[in-house]
C-alpha cells in the first residue's frame, strides 16, 4: 500500500530546498469526492496531496503547460517542475523525452505504483453506488476499494470497477522516475489488444455502423484532443487558423488556407477529424484513457488509438513511451517491415 | 442504357520514379483507364495521412500512393517511412470500415510505364463493384 | 389552465403529436441527450438532466445560412432561413427554460436573429419541475431560479407519483394540451395541494448554494488584473466543455463551406465556438487579446457575474451544475465565484 505521508515527505524535501519550480499533484477540493490536480509550491502545500483510486487524470498534460509558460519567463527558471505520476503518466514522460519536447532535467518525477489495482471509471462505480452519495473512495486490502457513501462504506472488488484501460494495463509501475513509492511488482496482462480484437473480428461494414453511429454524437468540444498530453501542437491541423498572417497577408491568401474540415459537427468531419488524431497518435498514445473520460457524449476513443497500438507492436514490434532514446514510430524503420499490402 | 459507374482515383505519385513511370506509360502510348488523377509529390515519404483522408473526404473512389521501390528512394529513406506511414494509414481505414480495396500503394520505377496501367487497370476493375466510396466523403 | 394528465397516458398525448417533431431526454451509450421521437407508444417521461442542453434546439450547433453559387448572371445568394415547422421538447428542466430566456435577450431586442427566432417561435417547451435536484451540483436558487420556474417554459408538469400536474403558461402550452382532449382532466384541489407541497419540499432538497454574490459584479470590476485567474486557471485544459454544455452560452462563429471553387458554390454556416478555445480571440495580424488560461477563465466568468448583469441585470448563470458535473479536472465555478466574492476579504 503506498503511503501518502512518504509522497508528502518526499514533496515537501524538494519544495523545501528549493530543487524544484513547484510540484503537479493530485488533490481534493473539500466538499468533492473526485481528486483533481493541485499546483504545490511551497512545503506547506503538501497537506493538499491525496492518493486514491480517483486519481485518474493525466497531470502530464500540465507540464506542455508549462513548457509555454517558461517560453515566456523572464528570465528563464532552470529548475524542473515536480509531478506525481502514475504509471501510464510516467510513459507519456517518457513519450514527450523521445520527442525531445523537453529534457529529462526539466522534469522531476515523483512515481506512484497502482500496485494490483489502479483508478475507478466513474460510471462503472456509479452503477455499484446506484443513487447514494459518494463521499470518499480508497484504497482497500485484497484488490478492494473501500467506498464510502452517505448511506455506509462499501467494499467493492476493484476489478468491477476499474476503469478499461487499467484492466489493460501494461505498466502499473512508473517507468521512469525520481523517487518511487509502491510495490513494484509488474503486472502481466493476458491480452491488452482484445476490445480491439473483438472489434477487427465484425465484417467491414459492421464496423463502419458502429464508427459512423459513435462519432456522430461527437460535438467536437475538443476535450479529447485538450486532454491528451501528447496532442502539444501550438496549430492543430484541424482548426482552420493559420497564425503566420501579418498585416501585409491580402484576403485573397487569406481565403486559401488550407482548410482540412469545416468546424461543423457532422459526421463526415467528425469521423475526419477523429481519424486525423488517431494517426497523428500512433506510437504516441500510452492509453491513459483520459480522451475517452473527458468526452461528454461518450465516445469509445481508446478503441480507435489502441487499433494503432496494437499495429505498432504486431507490425514493427514497438512500444511507446518505455525507452526515452527509442525514435518516434514514423521516424525510424526496419528492413524488415511489411509490404505484402504493396503492389 | 445505364451508365456504368467509373470511379475516380487520386494517385500520389512521386517525381522521381512513378509520376516518371506513368509518363513512360503516356509516351508509349500504352492504355489504360482515365479514371486516375495524378498528384505529383517529390517523394512518397512526403505523402501525409491527411493527403490520402483529405482524398477520400472530397469524394475519392480510391487512392493510390506509389513510389520508388525499397532502396532506390532519391532520398534514400523516404519511401521506407513511406511503407511504415502509410501500412498503418491502411489499418486504419480498413478499421473504420472503409473497404480495403479502396486505398493501395505500390512500388513503380521510372521505368516500369507496364506495370503502372496494371496497376491502374486492376484497380480500376475492382473499385468499379465497390460503387461511389461514400462513407467518408463529406456531406455538403 | 391547470390540467391532469394520467402518466400512462403520456404516450398516447405523443401519439396525437403528430404535427411536431417531438424531443424527449434518451439515454445513449450512457448519457442523455435529447433526441427525436420516433415512436411516441413506446415513450415514458424521464426526469433527468442531459448532457447537451436544450439550446441546441432552438440554437442549433450548425446554422446554414445561405447558400452562394456562381452562375452565367453573377453570383446568387438563396437564404436558406429554417422552416419553422413545430417543434416540441419534453423533460426540459426549469433552468434550461430560464436560460432560453437569457438567449431570446441576447437574439431578440432591436436587431432580432431571424435564424433564431423562426426556431424559437415554432418551439415548445414543455418543462418537467424537478420534485429532486437531477445533478448534485444544481444551484438554482442562488442565481435567482427555482426548481419549478415557469420562465421560458410553454408548459410546466409537475410529477405528482401516478399523474402529471399540467400548467400551461402560453398559448403555445395551451395547444399542446388541446391536442391531448380527452387525455387531460381538470385537476382537483388536492392536486393543487400536492404541487405546492413538492415544490416548497424541492427547495430544500438542492444541495448547493452560492450565497451573497450581489457584490460579485463590483468585485469582478476591480479584479481585472489580478493574479487571482493565473491560480485559479492552472488546472483548466481549455476543453470548451463548460461553455459547449452551458445552456446560456451562445457564442458562434461562422465559416463559408466551400463546395466547389469552379464554379463557386458553398453555404455560410454558423456554428457553435467557445471563448475558451486559443483561437477564439485570434486577430487575423495574429494578435491574442485572450493568450492563457487566465484570461479565458476570466472572460467565462465575468461574461456570466459581471458583463451580462451590467447589460441585462441577470447573471448569465442558471445553476444546472453541468459545467461541474462535466468538467474533467473539476474546475467549480461555485468554488470561483465564491472565491471572488471573499477576495481580499
Amino acid at each position: 500500500m503506498v503511503n501518502i505521508d512518504d509522497l508528502k515527505t518526499e514533496a515537501k524535501r524538494v519544495l523545501k530546498g528549493g530543487n524544484v519550480k513547484y510540484i503537479i499533484g493530485y488533490g481534493r477540493a473539500s466538499d468533492t469526492w473526485k481528486a483533481n490536480p493541485v499546483f504545490l509550491r511551497s512545503p506547506e502545500d503538501v497537506d493538499k496531496l491525496v492518493w486514491d483510486p480517483t486519481c485518474f487524470h493525466n497531470l502530464v498534460r500540465f507540464l506542455v503547460d508549462e513548457k509555454r509558460r517558461k517560453a515566456k519567463e523572464k528570465p528563464p527558471d532552470p529548475r524542473p517542475v515536480g509531478i506525481v505520476a502514475k504509471g501510464c503518466d510516467s510513459r507519456a514522460i517518457v513519450v514527450l523525452l523521445q520527442e525531445k519536447f523537453f529534457e529529462r532535467m526539466d522534469v522531476f518525477v515523483l512515481g506512484v505504483s497502482c500496485e494490483s489495482t489502479g483508478m475507478i471509471d466513474e460510471r462503472k462505480l456509479a452503477g455499484k453506488t446506484a443513487g447514494k452519495d459518494v463521499r470518499r473512495v480508497a484504497f482497500g486490502e485484497d484488490q478492494k476499494f473501500v467506498v464510502e457513501t452517505d448511506a455506509g462504506t462499501l467494499e467493492i472488488a476493484a476489478s468491477e470497477v476499474l476503469a478499461d484501460r487499467c484492466l489493460d494495463c501494461i505498466a502499473n509501475v512508473p517507468v521512469i522516475s525520481d523517487h518511487l513509492l509502491g510495490d513494484k511488482t509488474k503486472r502481466t496482462v493476458a491480452n491488452p489488444f482484445r476490445a480491439v480484437e473483438k472489434m477487427e473480428s465484425l465484417s467491414g461494414d459492421d464496423r463502419w455502423s458502429f464508427w459512423k453511429d459513435q462519432l456522430k454524437k461527437c460535438i467536437r468540444c475538443y476535450a479529447c484532443r485538450s486532454a491528451c498530453p501528447m496532442c502539444y501542437c501550438e496549430e492543430c491541423v484541424v482548426d482552420t487558423i493559420n497564425f503566420a498572417v501579418t498585416a501585409e497577408t491580402s484576403a485573397e491568401e487569406k481565403a486559401q488556407r488550407i482548410k482540412w474540415l469545416e468546424k461543423s459537427p457532422v459526421g463526415s468531419e467528425n469521423v475526419f477529424y477523429h481519424l486525423v488524431r488517431a494517426i497523428h497518435l500512433a506510437g504516441r498514445c500510452i492509453d491513459c484513457g483520459e480522451c475517452e473520460r473527458a468526452c461528454p457524449v461518450n465516445i469509445p476513443l481508446r478503441m480507435l488509438n489502441k487499433k494503432l497500438e496494437k499495429e505498432a507492436k504486431e507490425l514493427f514490434g514497438y512500444d511507446a513511451g518505455f525507452d526515452a532514446d527509442q525514435p518516434a514510430l514514423i521516424s525510424c524503420f526496419r528492413d524488415g517491415d511489411p509490404e505484402d499490402f504493396i503492389r | 442504357m445505364t451508365e456504368e459507374f467509373e470511379p475516380t482515383i487520386i494517385a500520389f505519385l512521386c517525381k522521381w520514379c512513378s509520376s516518371a513511370g506513368s509518363d513512360l506509360a503516356g509516351v508509349s502510348r500504352m492504355e489504360y483507364p482515365p479514371n486516375v488523377t495524378p498528384i505529383q509529390v517529390m517523394c512518397s515519404g512526403s505523402v501525409s495521412p491527411l493527403y490520402v483522408f483529405s482524398a477520400f473526404h472530397r469524394g475519392a473512389d480510391g487512392v493510390l500512393v506509389s513510389g520508388c521501390h525499397p532502396g532506390d528512394c532519391h532520398y534514400i529513406k523516404g519511401n521506407y517511412y513511406a511503407r511504415r506511414k502509410l501500412s498503418l494509414v491502411k489499418k486504419l481505414l480498413e478499421y473504420v470500415g472503409l473497404e480495403p480495396e479502396r486505398f493501395q500503394v505500390s512500388w513503380v520505377s521510372a521505368a516500369e510505364g507496364q506495370k503502372y496501367t496494371r496497376v491502374i487497370k486492376d484497380f480500376v476493375n475492382e473499385l468499379k463493384p465497390l460503387g461511389p466510396q461514400t462513407k467518408l466523403r463529406r456531406s455538403p | 389552465m391547470d390540467k391532469i394528465l394520467a402518466k400512462k397516458d403520456y404516450s398516447r398525448w405523443l401519439e396525437k403529436l403528430g404535427s411536431y417533431r417531438i424531443f424527449a431526454p434518451r439515454k445513449r451509450d450512457d448519457v442523455w441527450n435529447y433526441e427525436m421521437v420516433t415512436a411516441p407508444d413506446a415513450e415514458r417521461l424521464e426526469d433527468v438532466m442531459t448532457a447537451v442542453p436544450a439550446k441546441g434546439i432552438v440554437f442549433p450547433q450548425r446554422e446554414p445560412f445561405f447558400e452562394f453559387a456562381e452562375t452565367d448572371d453573377g453570383t446568387r445568394i438563396t437564404e436558406i432561413l429554417p422552416e419553422g415547422e413545430p417543434v416540441v421538447v419534453f423533460g426540459v428542466r426549469p433552468c434550461e427554460g430560464r436560460a432560453v430566456t437569457l438567449t431570446d435577450d441576447v437574439f431578440g431586442g432591436e436587431f432580432e436573429d431571424h435564424y433564431y427566432w423562426k426556431r424559437r417561435n415554432a418551439t415548445t417547451l414543455v418543462g418537467l419541475s424537478c420534485g429532486a435536484p437531477p445533478s448534485p451540483n444544481c444551484f438554482c436558487l442562488s442565481v435567482g431560479g427555482s426548481p419549478h420556474s415557469k420562465e421560458g417554459l410553454d408548459l410546466l408538469l409537475t410529477d405528482l407519483g401516478k399523474t402529471y400536474y399540467a400548467e400551461a403558461l402560453t398559448k403555445k402550452g395551451e395547444k399542446l394540451v388541446l391536442e391531448g382532449q380527452k387525455l387531460f382532466t381538470a385537476p382537483g384541489p388536492e392536486d393543487r395541494k400536492a404541487v405546492d407541497k413538492i415544490q416548497a419540499a424541492s427547495r430544500k432538497k438542492i444541495r448547493r448554494e452560492l450565497s451573497r454574490i450581489e457584490n460579485v459584479p463590483a468585485k469582478l470590476r476591480g479584479m481585472f488584473d489580478s493574479p487571482f485567474w493565473d491560480d485559479e486557471s492552472m488546472s483548466c485544459i481549455r476543453c470548451g466543455i463548460c461553455t459547449y454544455l452551458c445552456p446560456t452560452c451562445h457564442c458562434f462563429d461562422m465559416a463559408d463551406e466551400v463546395e466547389t471553387s469552379t464554379p463557386l458554390l458553398g453555404k455560410r454556416v454558423r456554428t457553435w465556438d467557445t471563448c475558451q478555445f486559443p483561437d477564439f480571440t485570434m486577430h487575423s495580424s495574429g494578435h491574442n487579446p485572450r493568450p492563457d488560461k487566465a484570461s479565458r477563465l476570466r472572460q467565462r466568468i465575468n461574461h456570466k457575474f459581471q458583463y451580462f448583469v451590467e447589460v441585462w441585470q441577470k447573471y448569465q448563470c442558471t445553476g444546472c451544475g453541468r459545467c461541474i458535473s462535466l468538467c474533467p479536472v473539476g474546475i467549480d465555478i461555485i468554488q470561483v465565484v465564491e472565491k471572488v466574492r471573499d477576495h481580499g476579504a
